[in-house]
């Protein structure tokens, strides 16, 4: 690939970048080539405009009904936080007059027909001679100090802000990792699980036991001994039915040739075939392309 | 360059409204936009816990970064959809990379008659996302298969057109004309939407 892109080859190229699917050096070669050129620049945003509109090609799913609303009031929550920490990314000056700077300083807003500092400089005035001046540098002086208190006290709590978010971030995941986990153990052990053996087709003796818990509809499957994998190839699980096969996503096995893959599909008893394991390229393919490396049957018997 | 696949003066002012800092336009902007990027998100990573998260960081970063949203750069939709595009294709490849994380996969079929929960639009919102849909859907399924295949998997599975030459046997040119004429089509069938939003 040449580091230099002439306009034909970048045009050629911009339905992938639109799609982010450039591989590196091209990206760069178009990237550089785009700064220069307003009839690519233009072009590119019809074909992301063209891309994002595959959005709407997906299934459409809605959320689930209480997740979404827990969202919903969660960002809503972090939003009015946010706002009354502090700035946008986009607005780094809103510190200055940001509604934190009144909440942090408010004696110097309380009204006063000639301004909050003025009581001051009249108790000095009466002592006559520079004291008017010097009323009015100490005022100043005041209004530095307590600019500089209030921003002092703004970058401790946006600190501490930050921290709590980040705690509760780290929450959130461990206990969303305890929960898998205990699903996860769930789905061993349930009375209903049903436990299929994959054996080898070759001669090195991979193999892996799929637990199947047709009530909760997830799969747990565990490989072992798997062949170590070349670069940008990756295992593929199938659920085999009368349809055809469905992935079940893939997978990279730990230098001991174990893995664990977990999914989540509802299939009815009867639609269950087989299960097997094929090598594909990176991520997967929509169907098998190749030859199934372990394979398990699933019998109508229960 | 108009944006209308959506309405784009609602659209506008909530994004005001959020550079702002009123919440209420994120909490707006979450149920205009929920159940498309849900879609759109589940459809890549499958897992709904994932897809809740990854929703979580898009919406935020919209209002964190609304200030900074240029209208000329397309639409509010397109801008949302990117980010949670690239947010969900992060998720699965942080996934990939960390190996005693579990691979989930949701597999397409399980969620085509979800239906009936979640946000509910309003009337016009929902006909205006129903005709999106549907001229989305028909430009797609009037694409042959081939170049249906290689925008797929691009778009939701985040694989490069290397790796999508790699992966369907195909010379490197091949898939990126494939994908060139995919967007073409697809770009000219919403101009349609735009004329008649006008
Ligand atoms: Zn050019």
């Amino acid at each position: 690939m040449s580091p230099e892109m002439g306009h034909d080859d970048v045009r050629t190229a911009l339905a992938a970048e639109a799609l982010g699917a450039l591989d590196g050096d091209e990206a760069e070669a178009v990237r550089a080539h785009l700064a220069d050129c307003a009839e690519c620049r233009s072009e590119l945003e019809e074909l992301r405009e063209a891309a994002a509109a595959l959005a709407h090609a997906a299934p459409p799913a809605p959320m689930d009904a209480d997740r979404s609303a827990r969202l919903r009031a969660r960002l809503v929550a972090r939003a009015a936080a946010d706002r009354a920490g502090g700035a946008h990314d986009a607005n780094p000056d809103a510190f200055s007059t940001g509604p934190a700077l009144k909440a942090v300083a408010p004696p110097l807003s309380v009204p006063d027909d000639r301004g909050g500092v003025i009581p001051i400089a009249r108790a000095r005035e009466r002592r006559g001679g520079m004291g008017g001046w010097l009323a009015a540098a100490a005022a100043v002086l005041l209004l530095i100090g307590v600019g500089a208190y209030a921003a002092r006290m703004k970058g401790r709590y946006d600190a501490l802000s930050e921290r709590y978010a980040s705690l509760d971030d780290e929450r959130t995941r461990l206990v969303r990792s305890v929960a898998r986990r205990d699903s996860t153990l769930a789905s061993l052990s349930g009375a209903g699980v049903q436990v299929i053996e994959l054996a080898s087709t070759q001669r090195r003796a991979p193999n892996g036991r799929m637990f199947w818990d047709p009530a909760t509809a997830r799969w747990t499957f565990f490989a072992h001994d798997m062949p170590a994998l070349k670069a940008g190839r990756d295992y593929q699980l199938w659920l085999i039915t009368p349809a055809g096969p469905v992935s079940a996503g893939t997978f990279r096995p730990s230098p001991d040739g174990g893995a664990v893959v977990q999914a989540t599909y509802p299939l009815p008893r009867d639609q269950l075939k087989a299960i097997a394991v094929t090598e594909e390229p990176a991520g997967g393919l929509p169907k098998p392309s190749g030859t199934p490396l372990i394979v398990g049957t699933y019998g109508t018997t229960e | 360059m108009p944006d209308t696949l959506v309405p784009a003066q609602a659209d506008r002012e909530l994004v005001r409204r959020m550079a702002a800092g009123d919440e209420a336009a994120l909490g707006a902007l979450h149920d205009r936009y929920a159940t498309l990027l849900h879609s759109l998100v589940i459809r890549i990573v499958g897992d709904p816990d994932d897809a809740e998260e990854v929703l979580e960081e898009t919406f935020w970063q919209a209002w964190r970064q609304a200030g900074r949203y240029e209208e000329g750069r397309g639409g509010l939709s397109t801008w949302l959809v990117m980010m949670a595009r690239s947010r969900a294709l992060d998720r699965i490849r942080s996934r990939r990379r960390v190996r005693e994380e579990r691979w989930e996969e949701l597999p397409e079929p399980s969620y085509v008659e979800a239906g009936g929960s979640g946000d509910v639009p309003s009337p016009l919102e929902s006909a205006q996302a129903d005709e999106v849909r549907r001229v989305v859907a028909s430009a797609v399924a009037r694409l042959p298969p081939e170049q249906r295949q290689t925008v797929e998997l691009a778009y939701f599975r985040g694989m490069s057109q290397t790796e999508i030459a790699e992966a369907t046997g195909q010379p490197l040119g091949t898939v990126k004309t494939r994908a060139r004429l995919a967007l073409t089509k697809l770009r000219d069938a919403l101009a349609v939407l735009r004329e008649d939003a006008r």
